[in-house]
């Protein structure tokens, strides 16, 4: 069980406080990576958390949302923001139908069809190459944008636009989670077949959380492209799965923060470890087998761990 | 397509489906007793095919490796089980899933380490290595072979499944483990075995692709998906449905690859879509 | 950064100005030129980017300096992640002031960095297998060291066709991806061209290990010729999987894109043998430039340089020999000195089309031979035919603005 977060707008402010201090840290293009990773991890961290779905295919929706955006800004000429509705959009509607059928599924089914159905979308892109621009991903897109009279093109004004956009996802899961809806989705967390039997539609709760949680992946998806500039075709690979879920576990998923210190840890230890040892991955497996073991609330519960044991060494003196 | 064409895709699919069982019937067994799913599965399938490589090139017989193959990814499942797993089996499932992948990621950078991340080649054994007439069609002696090899382990599985006591352990253990343990069985020696025995089966598979595809590091993810879409369509936990599974997805490939060849590959997966659609428990799912 | 090395180095050598006016001139001539290269050294094209990296890295160390600069290389590892690859650019060139970039290990990657390079004005020499690189997407900063789709089609199925004329029915086993398809409609225009009768093709995809499906309906065609048009660890796949069909007995089999050396390895003198493969390198080509290649290869490794090698060097070559030749290490400088360059890289006298930045260089189509013919163990094919195959500046579809 987890304990319910006592001071949500101290985790708030936390993460406010990073998303400021990240850019003085670390190469800015770095930092906008970091927080674009979060929002996508933020998506595997509603799933799991909140309702307990654990998602090994996220990346599909974040792949979707990345190519609508990049067909989109290049061909249709829309602007930053539509453009980028329209990539959390596509996540909605797909991660709707595709959810409505795999809910029905229960615990490692679920996990089964959300990798299988991952790779589907890897499938399609290469099928439909003509779309898509295949292996080669599609390039030539806009590198520069207009929000509200501010150009965002240089790597700390992108960095801003990045931070504001996951800090705003970040906000609305706060709500989720605290609205009523999220309380059911609590409820069906703990214990799935007394939800039912008390009456709720279950399976549409899970769906719409499936939903939701795939609108904040195609919007990280969206988000990406408009920070590179170009649709990497591994943004819908399988490896893009299973990083979201990596770092929404190393961040620990028992609250919406957790992404972003997974996304910052995963991001500059792999960065940092790449250059040294290109096996790097093996240290972040190693990582995760002792986090499974040890430390089942990842970083974020790490912190509120220690910040428990401070409180009560605080109440003996 | 001309009906000739149509029986040799069909030959051949089910010569692709029974590599296909043979990947995926660990993975299944496993799931069957213990309730989990082996995010390892594809990496046990990898090591046996390195173990093949290493054992070709040093004592060039293919048929020391094809013995120490299972055998050492068995023992490396069970250190594997003992070290780790054996302390998730009292956390959530997702801690399982997350562990084994966790594994696989490491054995997937042991194998770069010790191997490089260049591709090899295994030969064919020279006994295999010619082409068989069967009527009209040319077929690879080797990959008939490994149809009979296939074969012969699901009768073998089936027989010790269904008319051993260890099989109705185990079939007792797949309904409920807590009873079986009541009985006075030792349910975790029983978890042992059969992670061990899993693990072989997908070193078996990866011992004979070795020669059909070579080995390289990322050959267990593509593995570990297609034995997903196999037990998805066949139904999880029963021996038949790896089978009739694994067989399906090889026809749908192998035809596909002649009618659409753009889409063959997603075709597997809309297969695997229309059957949990209409059979959400796979063909031959109970639960 | 650079600007700031350069003020450090300026202040330090302050209180010596006076006292020896040589040391500031050695100071400023032994200034170091950082260049960074775009490789895959993890993730699932790291067998690729190791061995390129290798060889562009081997090629700096045999130069050590350029237009009077100490070459620094900076390795951006990508990860095999194209995103990865865009990002490390960017933040090269914007927070370490990195004009000069080379390498790639996909083509994805190449493109897209192309286009990151040439919008932040610094110039990128690159191996990308796709020909939209030296193509519509070419641009002033880009330029190409391999051939590849039209190249390698028409070096070696031409080729081919000559001297087997009574082979009149061709197969096609292609790639279902960009590259793949581009390889299959230069050979359609080939085929045409000589009254080839194209009797069928199967596409495969990219993540495709099992090839028998396709092999079937190639052999259920019985055509005189099967040509591969892919790349990669698939090529090897397909070649290994078909002569196991028993292929090899009455078709010739011609992987039109091979690496070469590292992939007759992998396939094995047994496997190689009466197999025809098209590559851009070969080690038994004796120049000048081969055997500069060769000399630092045989330094670091005691084999001899394998494509991935040579294609890494011949990028960090071709920097190298602009630098030089422009004296300077500014970027407009260098196109310039780029365009028309003729110079000895790895396969003899190499030269840049000013056009389309493309190098013009030799394409190889080669035989497998038996193991008994085998000199060595790196003996594995001959070359049959060297061809420089381009198609015309006009007909590469590239369009180059007048100056960066």
């Amino acid at each position: 069980m987890r304990t319910v977060e006592r001071f949500p707008n101290l985790a708030t402010a936390i993460v406010l406080a990073a998303l400021v201090v990240l850019p003085l840290t670390v190469p800015a293009t770095l930092a906008s990576q970091i927080a674009i990773f979060a929002t996508g991890a933020l998506s595997v961290a509603l799933l799991l958390g909140a309702v307990g779905l654990l998602s090994f295919g996220q990346g599909l929706y974040l792949g979707v949302g990345a190519y609508v955006c990049g067909i989109l800004l290049r061909d249709a000429g829309l602007g930053l923001i539509p453009a980028l509705l329209m990539a959390a959009l596509s996540g909605t509607v797909l991660a709707g139908l595709l959810g409505s059928v795999i809910v029905r599924r229960h615990g490692v089914y679920f996990v089964m069809l959300t990798l299988a159905f991952a790779q589907m979308g890897y499938f399609a892109v290469l099928a439909f190459k003509n779309v898509t621009g295949g292996e080669n991903g599609l390039s030539g897109l806009p590198r520069q944008f207009d929000l509200l009279g501010f150009s965002i093109a240089d790597p700390l004004s992108m960095y801003g636009f990045m931070a504001g956009a996951f800090f705003l996802v970040f906000l609305l899961i706060q709500r989720v989670i605290a609205s009523p809806f999220g309380s059911v989705l609590a409820a069906i967390r703990e214990n799935e077949p007394r939800c039912e039997a008390l009456g709720y539609p279950v399976a549409r709760y899970k769906t719409a959380a499936v939903a939701l949680a795939g609108g904040i992946a195609g919007l990280a998806g969206g988000l990406h492209v408009i920070f590179l500039g170009f649709v990497p075709p591994s943004d819908i690979e399988l490896e893009m799965s299973q990083r979201l879920l990596v770092i929404a576990l190393i961040g620990g998923i028992g609250s919406p923060g957790g992404a972003l210190m997974g996304s910052a840890f995963y991001t500059i230890v792999s960065e940092a470890l790449s250059e040294i040892w290109p096996r790097w991955m093996a240290l972040i497996a190693l990582l995760l087998i002792g986090l499974v073991l040890f430390l089942p609330g990842g970083l974020w519960g790490a912190r509120r761990r220690i910040s428990a044991l401070f409180a009560r060494n605080t109440a003996h003196d | 397509m001309s009906t000739q064409l149509l029986l040799f895709q069909v030959l051949n699919g089910v010569g692709i489906g029974m590599i296909y069982f043979l990947l995926s019937v660990g993975l299944t067994l496993i799931f069957g007793l213990m309730r989990f799913v082996n995010f390892a599965h594809g990496a046990f399938y990898l090591a046996a095919a390195y173990i093949t490589y290493a054992v070709v090139l040093w004592t060039g017989s293919f048929w020391w490796a094809l013995l120490l193959g299972p055998v050492l990814v068995a023992v490396l499942a069970l250190i594997i089980e003992r070290l780790l797993l054996r302390h998730t089996y009292a956390l959530p499932h997702e801690a399982q899933i997350l562990i084994t992948f966790a594994v696989a990621l490491l054995i997937q950078e042991v194998v770069i380490l010790l191997f490089t991340p260049l591709g090899h080649n295994v030969p064919v054994p020279a006994a295999l290595s010619g082409i068989v007439f069967l009527g009209p069609y040319v077929y690879p002696a080797y990959r008939l072979a490994v149809v009979g090899v296939a074969a012969v382990v699901a009768i073998v599985l089936w027989i010790a499944i269904e008319r051993t006591k260890m099989g109705s352990i185990l079939r007792a253990g797949s309904e409920s483990a807590e009873m079986v343990g009541l009985l006075g069985i030792n349910v975790d020696r029983v978890f042992m075995a059969t992670f061990a025995l899993g693990a072989a089966l997908a070193g078996l598979a990866g011992v004979l692709v070795a020669p059909l595809r070579g080995v390289e590091p990322f050959m267990s993810a593509e593995a570990l998906g297609i034995a997903f879409v196999v037990v998805v369509v066949g139904g999880l936990g029963t021996l038949s449905g790896a089978l009739v599974g694994g067989i399906l997805i090889g026809l749908v490939q192998s035809i596909m690859s002649t009618l659409w060849p753009e889409g063959a590959q997603l075709m597997i997966y809309a297969a695997m879509a229309l059957v949990i659609m209409i059979r959400p428990t796979g063909l031959m799912g109970r639960i | 950064m650079m600007d700031r090395r350069r003020v450090l180095t300026g202040m330090a050598a302050a209180p010596l100005a006076l006292a020896a006016p040589g040391i500031i001139r050695r100071a400023n001539a032994e200034s170091v030129l950082d260049v960074a290269a775009v490789y895959s050294l993890s993730g699932t094209f790291a067998n690729v980017g190791s061995g390129l990296n290798d060889g562009s890295k081997w090629a700096f160390e045999q130069y050590g300096s350029a237009a009077g600069h100490k070459l620094n290389y900076v390795l951006l590892d990508d990860r095999g992640d194209a995103g990865e690859a865009v990002r490390k650019v960017q933040e090269a060139m914007t927070q370490r002031g990195i004009k000069h970039v080379i390498g790639c290990t996909n083509s994805a990657i190449a493109l897209a960095v192309q286009k990151e390079v040439y919008a932040r004005k610094g110039i990128y020499v690159n191996q990308a297998g796709a020909d939209e690189v030296t193509g519509k997407d070419c641009n002033k900063s880009g330029f190409r060291w391999p051939v590849a789709c039209y190249s390698a089609v028409n070096a070696t199925v031409r080729p081919l066709i000559d001297k087997f004329p009574k082979a009149k029915r061709w197969y096609t086993i292609t790639g279902q991806y960009v590259f793949g398809d581009s390889l299959l409609s230069n050979c359609k225009d080939v085929f045409k061209e000589k009254g080839i009768e194209h009797v069928g093709n199967s596409y495969h995809s990219l993540s495709d290990r099992e090839y028998s499906g396709y092999i079937a309906t190639a052999l259920s065609q019985n055509p005189d010729v099967l040509a591969i048009c892919n790349f990669g660890n698939q090529t090897v796949d397909v070649v290994r999987q078909a002569i196991s069909y028993g292929m090899k007995r009455n078709t010739k089999i011609l992987a039109v894109w091979s690496t070469g050396l590292d992939q007759f390895q992998a396939l094995g003198p047994e496997n190689c043998e009466d197999v025809y493969f098209g590559a851009n390198f070969w080690h038994g080509v004796d120049s000048p430039g081969g055997r500069r290649v060769a000399e630092i290869v045989k330094q670091k490794t005691g084999d001899v340089p394998n494509y991935l090698q040579a294609c890494g060097y011949a990028v960090s070559q071709i920097l190298i020999e602009g630098l030089n030749k422009a004296n300077s290490t500014d970027v407009p400088t260098i196109v310039k000195a780029l365009e028309g360059i003729s110079y000895e890289g790895p396969t003899g006298t190499e030269s840049i089309r000013p056009e389309d930045h493309q190098v013009v260089k030799d394409y190889y189509l080669m035989l497998g031979k038996a193991k008994s013919a085998m000199k060595d163990k790196n003996d594995l094919c001959s070359v049959v035919a060297a061809t420089k195959a381009l198609p015309p500046p006009e007909k590469t579809g590239c369009q180059m603005a007048a100056s960066l």
